[in-house]
């Protein structure tokens, strides 16, 4: 760790919070977040957090910042000041923001010294994880054992969290033909747009590159960086690629919404079923090393690594599905059309 | 003085917390608001991750000799950074994409039917 560099790159971490706040043309403020994610990004890599990197830099740099482009451009992009009390909101928000920061300023005083090996969150569970999960796992990214196997309780409602999520988006903003009565004016859809021959071939070419990199990066997430997550969401982002290139038509011809529910829905169930499984086999559940029982040639240190690997596919398959099912939704405008 | 400079990461997440209320509070936009809300989120964020930061750490993949099952005989806990929190915010970053698809679908849909991103123009027609 580099106190410099450290430092150097909270300052502009908050210069662009400040700048994604005030600028006015809300397709900014969208793309000032994204270099917002991916200084933050470094700000983990420089802090050691190799995995949270991978991930806000697929997600946070990449796919929200996607998300947000989509819905600025399915909606109006200037911000309009309010016409009335601007000046009590303003005093209001600032006043609940110091008083916030009053109270955290306080609380301070008792936080532990800033990068001590010896502060309380680093005494009492980690030190078992950090020595154990060679011996246990045989897994050396200690972040992929925790997530997958120690946690692995956590992980499996975060993962139905986010297939929750997907549903949500699909119940809020999917019209269906029949009842479509709100229709949206003309000017807020999009025009077909002239096909860009350079933009379409380099991104033909990226994508099965693109999707083998994310197949590694699940494949190999116990020994590297990465993961089901990660994984899962670039898998998700090479579809948004080829939607965003060519037709968001075409990505609904290949992933249509039904393919995509029940993806998310074998997602899930992969993680739950692996967990069945060893509850069926006589262990707790989500106790992986009782598979050692029907998987060939493994003792029981490393049935726990196939297993974390049999979630880490069915995280990577719930993500990618829900991921591709939210941009087509938010692009769309729930009417699974063009954009 | 000392603990100014030594604890800047506190400070530097207390102020993105402060920025992320004001926008969320002060804001008449609505994905302005959403754009708070996610800074709020990544300064809670930056907190965890600053608690499991260690002093001259490594990142928290135990290096281990060629081949599988090569066990280093001794495994020093201070050399590696606490992987706990760095786990407990990969989970949150992906379930804040999540939680950034449904806000934006409520803001898409409140677009549809008010035609305004803006609370004023909304709170009018209400």
């Amino acid at each position: 760790m580099i106190w410099q560099l450290d430092l150097s790159i909270l300052s502009l971490i908050v210069v662009c919070a400040f700048a994604t706040i005030m600028v006015k043309d809300l397709l900014s403020a969208a793309i000032i977040f994204g270099a917002y994610s991916f200084l933050m990004c470094l700000l983990w890599t420089e802090l050691g957090a190799v995995d949270v990197a991978f991930t806000e830099a697929s997600v946070g740099a990449g796919v929200s910042t996607v998300l947000f482009i989509a819905a600025v451009h399915q909606t109006s992009r200037i911000v309009k000041p309010r016409k009335s009390g601007r000046m009590l909101s303003k005093a209001v928000g600032l006043v609940a923001a110091l008083l916030m920061g009053l109270v955290l300023v306080i609380a301070e005083a008792d936080f532990p010294g800033f990068a001590s090996p010896f502060s309380p969150a680093s005494l009492h569970l980690s030190p078992y994880y950090i020595t154990q999960t060679l011996h246990d796992t045989n897994v050396p990214n200690i972040v992929t054992s925790v997530l997958a196997d120690y946690r692995g309780f956590d992980t499996m409602f975060e993962t139905a969290v986010i297939f929750t999520a997907g549903l949500a988006v699909i119940a809020i903003l999917r019209r269906y033909k029949r009842d479509d009565s709100t229709e949206i004016p003309e000017s807020y859809t999009i025009s077909e747009g002239y096909p860009d021959t350079i933009i379409r071939f380099v991104a033909r070419q990226l994508v099965p590159f693109i999707q083998l990199f994310a197949l590694y990066v699940v494949a190999h997430g116990h020994h590297s960086p990465g993961g089901g997550f990660q994984g899962g969401v670039i898998l998700g982002a090479s579809f948004i690629l080829l939607a965003i290139s060519f037709d968001t038509r075409m990505i609904i011809g290949l992933m249509s919404e039904k393919s995509n529910i029940l993806l998310g829905n074998i997602g899930v169930l992969i993680y739950a079923g692996i967990g069945f499984l060893c509850l069926l086999l006589g262990a707790n559940f989500l106790d992986y090393s009782i598979l050692s029982k029907v998987l060939p040639a493994t003792d029981k240190i490393m049935a726990r690594s196939h297993g974390m690997l049999g979630i880490e596919i069915g995280v990577a398959i719930a993500v990618m599905a829900i991921v591709i099912s939210i941009y087509i939704n938010i692009i769309s405008h729930g009417k699974y059309d063009k954009g | 003085m000392q603990s100014i400079i030594s604890d800047y990461n506190y400070w530097i997440y207390i102020l993105l917390m402060m920025i992320g209320l004001y926008a969320m509070l002060a804001k008449n936009n609505l994905v302005k608001k959403v754009i708070g809300m996610s800074i709020f989120q990544t300064a809670i964020i930056v907190f965890y991750v600053s608690i499991g930061a260690k002093e001259d750490a490594s990142i928290p993949i135990i290096a281990h000799g060629p081949g599988h099952g090569a066990v280093e005989a001794a495994i020093d806990v201070a050399h590696y950074a606490n992987p706990l929190p760095h786990v407990l915010m990969l989970t949150a970053i992906v379930v804040s994409v999540g939680t950034l698809g449904v806000a934006l679908a409520i803001c898409l849909g409140i677009h549809r039917r008010y035609k305004s991103l803006e609370e004023d123009e909304i709170q009018e027609q209400l």
